[in-house]
């Protein structure tokens, strides 16, 4: 990616310009902080600047005079990576829909900066372009068959949100900081479980593509219709058995034990999704355990697994744990939702695809309190005609939207403020941030 | 706790089974069941020397509540033609076969423990480490889950019941899975990071072996055009995680042959026996020998069933006696290649035919004795034993 900004002399100007912040707002400690982190954030705090996310304002005029031109400067750099095609997930202001309406979150803390906010993607953006190359590197050197490797690849192309490496290279990065200050470089090791955790997700997504026929998936004809079930399905495995390899060059027991309950967890909630229970509220529990074991496992544990590779304690492994845990659940959540509100065009995969599979994720299961009609059509999942259709109206009439984004806000509150016990870094304001798009985002 | 099994076996155990002697003395009569009876008793004699029955159904999976949830799930795919039924069916009637499992139990037991090993802190039944029984287990659940995963159905435009068939690859999907995260999970718990990375590599190897070479419309395997010059191309042995070259192997018959069956199962069965020494904590030159084991007796076995298949109404046209007489006679690649087209249009009786009346049976005969002989060559070299006996009398009825 291009240099954006160019690097003033001094070093605080430069942060202070980047945040576009007059400096009589900020109190000293604050300050000094910016000061160190001016200098050794160096290329890495070239975070995008932006005010609120989800929405355009005008920039905020700075009170210093030398930060004017920067600022207009930064204005018009920010509008034009918005235009120039590389995807970012933070800005969609031109999308508009009711989706919109569920679209802010302010994430104002006590005694941090209001206006500074901190974009993940750019932050990490080597340490993510980097998770890619690696992953490809390791499929590579698994096998001398070119057509395995290209079903294997498919996938790792770089158009994914990849969350989960984001995720989890950050709370490696804050935990680091959290841990040893100054010292934060980010372990080999750690960058090993995001690239892992990476492939662990898509070997099930390619296994799920499987199940589901689907003919595409992030904005791509999904691997299924361009080979056969028999060959996409060892091409699943085979990813499997690299991520495995590489966990047990990791050479940390914990570590194995963790990610390797990870993958049980994605075959039994694919089980779980297989079986549907009787009484509403069993359904709800059943849709939860299901929802922690196919998305939020592999997030709390990679993000534990990178807390324990730095050598912290049980206390604080549990603290990523159940960060982890609370922004999986709610992630899904707002899959489940944004599967009844967006358009084919913007997620790259169709829409009330869960009803058509006969799946009732939590929407529904919120609008049963209101049409207890959905009831039947749930147990017999969707299949008569006219069924998936019914089912999208009641939902929409019924305040079930609604239910599910409050309490993926919840989760995300949660998170939140287990983020909050981290020692602040750019890395842990990060990880709010993360929970934040997570909430608000739009594919 | 063993009465299940037993009334198990006193179902499908034929009348003639226990009742014929292991000496070689009672071989006159040499009809296709006694042979089999036969094998069924050196079997059994292998499986008392390791401490109990190791077939597939053994108690802890019929209890476990997982299976009994997957059991009911297939149950739903009666009446359909999914290949799911089918292994499920053959995995539970195959109590009298050898198993994978009981192979690395008797390569275990043959090895024995290294001297560092000391007598407290190791935790046996008859002389085999109860981490050594469970990798037993996983090499077989490995196995199993490529064969579930290698029954889907490519379900295209004209497949009859296409919802049946879904249904029956996801469980298929998914049982496959169910395994796989079983396996992973049993191998984190043996603390070993060694006998993870290679038995992550057999899984690696076993979804390379669904790759290899030319494929019909449902994946199946078919030779490459032989080579005008066939080459004796060496297979190496890789005790490591490296994967298989294919350079020069496509084309060449019997290297190719080999190199299919290599990553098809040798693999893993090499892989299996070699991580158990592993755990004995034996030295890496008597790893290698497990490797070597494992692999020529799984290879061994191929080619004796291949031997017996090719009489079947359809085969394998990657079977030992297909490749061998497209090395002997090159030009009846045309009608095997009919199937990259269209494999409906295989003559199964036709290519059995020519088979048979060619030099393929003999040959596979040969390749079978050639492997047997490594593995028993390997098998001497350790001290002498019940267990090896009972090892030395599997690989000899193949």
């Amino acid at each position: 990616m291009r240099r954006v900004f160019a690097l003033g002399e001094n070093p605080v100007t430069t942060v202070l310009a980047m945040a576009s912040i007059g400096s009589g707002r900020l109190c000293a400690r604050v300050q000094e902080k910016l000061c160190q982190w001016g200098q050794y954030t160096r290329r890495e705090a070239y975070s995008c600047v932006r005010t609120k996310i989800g929405s355009q304002t005008a920039p905020r005029v700075p009170q210093e005079r030398q930060n004017e031109k920067h600022s207009q400067s930064l204005a018009a750099t920010a509008a034009s990576t918005v235009s120039a095609g590389c995807w970012h997930p933070c800005s969609r202001p031109e999308i508009a829909g009711t989706a919109r309406s569920f679209s802010t979150m302010r994430t104002q803390q006590p005694g941090s900066l209001p206006e500074y906010q901190i974009d993940p993607y750019h932050l990490l953006e080597d340490d993510l372009k980097d998770v890619y190359i690696y992953i490809r590197d390791a499929l590579r050197r698994g096998t001398y068959q070119d057509d395995l490797y290209e079903i294997a690849t498919y996938y790792f192309d770089g158009h994914g949100k990849a969350i989960r490496p984001m995720v989890a290279i950050l709370m490696a990065r804050a935990i680091n900081y959290h841990i040893y200050k100054e010292k934060s470089g980010l372990l080999s090791s750690q960058r090993e479980v995001a690239m892992i955790s990476e492939m662990i997700h898509t070997a099930s997504l390619v296994h799920d593509d499987v199940i589901d026929q689907s003919d595409f998936r992030r904005g791509k004809p999904s691997v299924n219709v361009m080979w056969n079930h028999k060959k996409v399905t060892m091409a699943g495995d085979f990813i499997l058995a690299v991520a495995s390899i590489m966990i047990a060059r990791l050479r940390n027991n914990d570590v194995t034990l963790v990610l390797s309950q990870v993958v049980t967890d994605l075959v039994q909630g694919e089980f779980m999704q297989l079986g549907s229970k009787e009484t509403e509220n069993e359904r709800f529990a059943h849709y939860l355990t299901k929802t922690y074991r196919k998305t939020a496992s592999l997030i709390a544990n990679s993000v534990k697994s990178v807390t324990m590779l730095a050598g912290a304690d049980e206390q604080l492994a549990d603290v990523s744990y159940q960060y982890g845990r609370n922004l999986g659940l709610a992630f899904q959540l707002v899959d489940d939702l944004l599967d009844f509100v967006s358009s084919s065009a913007a997620m790259g995969k169709p829409t009330a695809a869960d009803l058509k599979l006969g799946l009732a994720t939590a929407p529904v299961l919120f609008a049963c309190e209101k049409y207890p009609e959905l009831n039947p059509m749930i147990m017999r999942r969707f299949q008569e005609p006219g069924d998936v259709e019914r089912a999208f109206d009641l939902v929409h009439k019924s305040r079930g939207l609604e239910q599910t984004q409050y309490l993926a806000k919840q989760h995300c509150q949660e998170a939140v403020r287990l983020a909050n016990l981290l020692e602040e870094s750019p890395y842990q304001k990060g990880l709010i941030v993360a929970a934040d798009y997570v909430l608000n985002r739009m594919k | 706790m063993n009465c299940i099994n037993k009334f198990m076996k006193t179902c499908l155990v034929r009348p003639c089974g226990r009742t014929i002697s292991t000496t070689s003395g009672l071989n006159i009569y040499f009809s296709k069941t006694e042979e089999k009876a036969r094998s069924n008793a050196v079997v059994k004699e292998a499986e008392r020397a390791v401490g109990y029955p190791t077939s597939f159904l053994s108690l802890r999976w019929i209890l476990n509540d997982e299976i009994a949830n997957i059991a009911s799930h297939i149950r739903k795919l009666l009446g359909t033609n999914h290949p799911l039924l089918k292994t499920a069916k053959s995995l539970l009637l195959r109590n009298e076969q050898a198993t994978w499992g009981l192979i690395v139990l008797l390569v275990s037991k043959v090895a024995g423990l290294n001297s560092s090993f000391s007598e407290l802190e190791c935790d046996r039944t008859a002389d085999i480490l109860h981490s050594q029984r469970i990798l037993a287990e996983v090499t077989e659940m490995i196995k199993t889950s490529h064969l579930i995963h290698k029954g889907l159905v490519n379900i295209t435009a004209s497949t009859e019941n296409p919802s049946d068939m879904n249904f029956g690859n996801t469980l298929a999907l998914l049982c496959g899975d169910y395994l796989l995260s079983t396996s992973f999970i049993e191998i984190a718990r043996l603390k070993n990071f060694y006998v993870q990375e290679t038995m992550s590599s057999t899984l690696r190897d076993l979804s390379e072996s669904e790759f290899i070479g030319l494929r019909g419309n449902q994946n199946q395997p078919l030779p490459s055009k032989p080579l005008a010059i066939q080459k004796q191309v060496d297979i190496p042995l890789k005790f490591g995680v490296e994967p298989f070259e294919l350079e020069n192997v496509l084309g060449n018959m019997k290297a190719e042959w080999i190199l299919r069956n290599v990553l098809g199962g040798g693999s893993l069965l090499g892989k299996g026996c070699q991580s158990s020494l592993i755990l004995a904590n034996h030295e890496s030159h008597v790893q290698e020998l497990g490797y070597t084991l494992g692999r020529s007796l799984a290879l061994a076995w191929q080619a004796s069933l291949e031997r017996d298949l090719i009489k079947e109404e359809t085969f394998s046209l990657v079977s030992a006696p297909v490749m061998f007489h497209l090395e002997y006679e090159p030009s009846f690649y045309t009608e095997i290649e009919k199937g990259v087209y269209d494999y409906a249009s295989i003559d199964y009786d036709l290519i059995r035919k020519v088979v048979s009346g060619g030099p393929g049976l003999d040959k596979t005969l040969e390749l079978q004795d050639e492997f047997s002989a490594i593995a028993l060559d390997v098998l001497d070299k350790f001290a002498d034993s019940e267990s090896k006996v009972a090892l030395t009398n599997i690989i000899k009825s193949l």
